[in-house]
């Protein structure tokens, strides 16, 4: 069994250790509380453009010989800016830990934010928010977000052409040092490595990392409304968002199974009703998701624009139904599923290390993956269909992204 | 540890697996020689078709009880058509691999029930309206179709509209009876689980599977070069594929194009990502090697808005006669070497990753081969090899693409 230890530096930067001794690979994620959310006004998109100017130099290495000196240890990285936080994370042997390490710390501790690299990284940025309108999901998703919350968890992580106009090396180097802080920074590492080894290593490395508390705003939603967007897609793409609890709340794991009542697997019922039965879609699927302090519930469906009405319907009804109840054999289907899931998670690296960073960023402590097939054991089906009859998936936000004419 | 087992049952059918005494699930796969490239012009798109019908059911079974039986064994299963192969494959906890085994050998005899034939004939054409809304997915389309021209590689795995809306069941029948017989299939497993209890379910679970064995075409081709641009009403952005002639999966030579691929264009570092992404030019661009049967593809892209076309293709073209010009340094190719080494370990981190590399790679070869000997065969690559192969000058000899945002 996986032992999982963590511990609060001195400067604030939480780490968290699973020991996998059976694997012959390690993964890291750090997470640093810069995101979307914390974007300063007007200078939205400025974590996103963060995100790629600090890979381009560190210390005494520029761009280019920081990402060979973490090639010529093996080590494969990558990063990404959310709307709460932003990760850098990467796959390792576990020898070259402690050296991959030290590498990163120094893109946190010395960063070079030079005026020469600061173009590219803006322009990369842009790109990233040109590629989207090339990719319908994902748009409708960035679109219905805006509309559900109130709060900065609204924004586009890329901000816009506008905004990233705005930005200036002097700008974002302002911002540095109250944003990239160990103070709500996370530092999950998994595999064949031993925590006390990893914490001397972190220690050296991040240990003289300082920065103060960043505070994150509270999410804040709107009513409930739909909205609807003209493209000249060839299927129409529409997305709900409901009000789900939050992780920390009891009946979590209660919301969990249900969701997974709904959308776990191809018996679940969206699969069933809405594809096997009617043959409206190629995909259909409902997924929670959260932000600190709040969970949703979120599906889509992707149509031709003739079917689009009919399609919106059979999801919204199938969804509203959960009220009524689950019943022994579905709950019973969902806990195998969410089991099976749990030991697959276990024999991965990555996986661990980013469900590890997630835990506690919004719970504060790693659940381990016995304690959640726990938590998922001991949900009744009273107890999952109280909760659906007081906590009814119904009145989402609704997003509707097609062509004129294509429903709803 | 791991230890590899193979055997023949008298039908023909290969059946293969690599346990691994540490892994805490097990996966299998049936791996079907067939594909797009095995159509006629009649039954085009069939295969994928099929694969979906597959799903439905053999005649003892209707969709819904096969979809409830993989989702109470917890199963993560999929299954995906290309060019030349069709492959199912689900992992779950070792104790219900005999489930899983007995499921997926019932649904290699589907039933084809004129019904869910009907039924899945307008999921497949949602299928084919979302890749519409994907111009990434259309480029890669278009660019092998210029490049395979004649030849079955040129086949859409999708079929089209037309195609599909005129398929019968009759055409799928017969397409099955040919192509899913027991020599043209393998059977893989890998990860936990007990080699002579599996093979002895294998044979009794087949038994009354008629012998036989299909054949394929290899009709001669010599790529003829071309250069070209389309316009494609849904792209917003321009996209740039390059396919040139590479190795087939039985070639010695193809780890080193793998060598070259990642020194061409590794993401985080490589010639094109130094060149293209690290300038800010790009959403995305890099290299890769594609292995078919007989026949193997060397292919570039990248991802850019329209303003930066022109010098992103230059910029590709360039980087592409470099490469003559200036082959690869000891440097680079020891940096894609070490890179390898992590990438095998978390190649075989889990079983389900670790089945695709077996079972296509014994498809295609006839042999099993450990991931310690890719290692080896990529360590071996050495520079007066890439040489060789860059002295035929393949970059003269293939298709540079580019789909752009414009009325068709």
């Amino acid at each position: 069994m996986a032992t999982i230890t963590t511990e609060t530096l001195r400067n604030g930067l939480v780490l968290a250790v699973e020991e996998q001794p059976e694997n012959r690979g390690a993964a890291f994620t750090l997470l640093v509380p810069a995101g979307a959310t914390t974007d300063p006004e007007p200078y939205l998109g400025s974590a996103a453009v963060m995100e790629h100017w600090l890979w381009k130099g560190a210390g005494s290495y520029d761009a280019r010989a920081f990402a060979e000196a973490l090639d010529d240890l093996g080590v494969r990285r990558g990063s990404e800016t959310g709307v709460e936080y932003t990760t850098f994370s990467a796959a390792l042997l576990p020898e070259v830990l402690p050296r991959a390490l030290e590498l990163f710390s120094l893109m946190f501790l010395a960063p070079r934010l030079a005026d020469e690299t600061f173009e590219s990284a803006r322009r990369a940025v842009e790109e990233e928010l040109a590629a989207l309108e090339d990719d319908p999901p994902k748009k409708l998703f960035v679109r219905l977000r805006r509309e559900v919350f109130q709060s900065p968890h609204g924004r586009n992580v890329e901000g816009s052409f506008e905004s990233l106009a705005r930005l200036s090396p002097e700008t974002l180097r302002a911002q540095y040092p109250r944003r990239y802080t160990p103070r709500g920074a996370i530092l999950a590492v998994a595999g064949g490595v031993r925590f006390g080894e990893v914490r001397d290593a972190v220690q050296k490395t991040f240990g003289c990392w300082g920065g103060p508390e960043v505070a994150l705003p509270a999410p804040e939603t709107t009513p409930p409304h739909a909205a609807r967007w003209v493209e000249e897609t060839a299927q129409v793409q529409i997305g709900l968002y409901y009000k789900d609890v939050p992780p920390d709340d009891p009946r979590f794991y209660a919301a969990r199974l249900a969701s997974q009542v709904l959308s776990g697997g191809m018996a679940s019922r969206l699969f069933t009703e809405v594809r096997e039965k009617r043959g409206l879609v190629y995909t259909v699927y409902a997924s929670p998701g959260a932000f600190k302090g709040f969970g949703w519930l979120a599906a889509y469906a992707g149509t031709t624009p003739e079917r689009a009405e009919e399609t919106l319907k059979v999801v919204k009804a199938e969804i509203a139904r959960l009220k009524e109840g689950v019943t022994e054999e579905e709950l019973e289907r969902a806990k195998i599923r969410t089991k099976s899931a749990l030991v697959m998670q276990s024999e991965s690296a990555q996986a661990r290390a980013g469900g590890m960073v997630r835990d506690l960023f919004l719970l504060g402590r790693v659940r381990s993956l016995e304690e959640i097939e726990e938590r998922v054991n001991a949900v009744t089906l009273e107890a999952i269909n109280a909760f659906l009859a007081e906590h009814p998936y119904v009145n989402p936000w609704e997003g509707v992204l097609g062509p004129v004419g294509g429903a709803a | 540890m791991i230890r590899f087992f193979e055997a023949t049952l008298d039908h023909g059918l290969k059946v293969i697996a690599e346990v691994s005494t540490e892994a805490k699930s097990a996966a299998m796969g049936y791996f079907v020689k067939t594909g797009a490239r095995d159509e006629t012009k009649e039954e085009s798109g069939v295969s994928h078709f099929l694969e979906h019908m597959v799903f439905k059911g053999p005649e003892e079974m209707d969709a819904y009880a096969v979809n409830l039986a993989f989702d109470r064994m917890g199963a993560r299963y999929n299954a995906f058509t290309s060019d030349e192969n069709t492959v199912y494959y689900g992992a779950v906890l070792p104790e219900l691999l005999p489930d899983l085994l007995e499921l997926f050998t019932k649904l290699m005899r589907p039933a084809l029930r004129q019904e869910d034939f009907e039924m899945e004939r307008k999921v497949i054409l949602e299928e084919i309206a979302l890749y519409e809304d994907r111009p990434e997915f259309v480029a890669y389309q278009r660019a092998r179709e210029h490049y395979f021209r004649n030849h079955p590689l040129a086949n859409r795995v999708l079929g089209t509209r037309e195609s599909i809306e005129k398929m019968t069941r009759e055409r799928m029948a017969a397409y099955h009876a040919r192509r899913y017989v027991p020599g043209n299939m393998v059977l893989a497993f890998a990860g936990k689980l007990d080699w002579e209890r599996v093979l002895d379910q294998a044979a009794r679970l087949t038994e009354r599977w008629k012998p036989g064995s299909a054949g394929r075409d290899y009709p001669p081709f010599a790529p003829t070069p071309a250069r070209v641009a389309e316009p494609y009403p849904r792209a917003r952005q321009t996209y740039l594929v390059g396919l040139y002639p590479g190795f087939s999966a039985r070639d010695p030579r193809r780890y080193l194009a793998a060598v070259l691929a990642s020194v061409l264009g590794d993401a985080g570092s490589s010639r094109l990502h130094w060149a293209l992404v690290d300038k800010g030019l790009v959403e995305s661009a890099g290299a890769g090697h594609e292995e078919h049967d007989e026949l193997g593809t060397f292919g570039v892209y990248a991802t850019t808005r329209p303003e930066n076309r022109a010098r992103v293709a230059e910029i590709v073209a360039e980087e592409l006669a470099r490469l003559d010009r200036e082959p690869p340094t000891e440097e680079e190719i020891a940096r894609a070497k070490t890179k390898a080494k992590t990438q095998i370990v978390f190649a075989g981190e889990t079983p389900m990753k670790r089945l695709f590399h077996l079972g296509l790679s014994y498809a295609y070869t006839g042999r099993y081969e450990p991931l310690s000997e890719v290692l080896r065969k990529l360590e071996a690559v050495r520079r007066e090899d890439l040489a060789a192969y860059l002295a035929e000058r393949p970059f003269e000899k293939g298709v540079f693409f580019e789909l752009v945002p414009g009325e068709g």
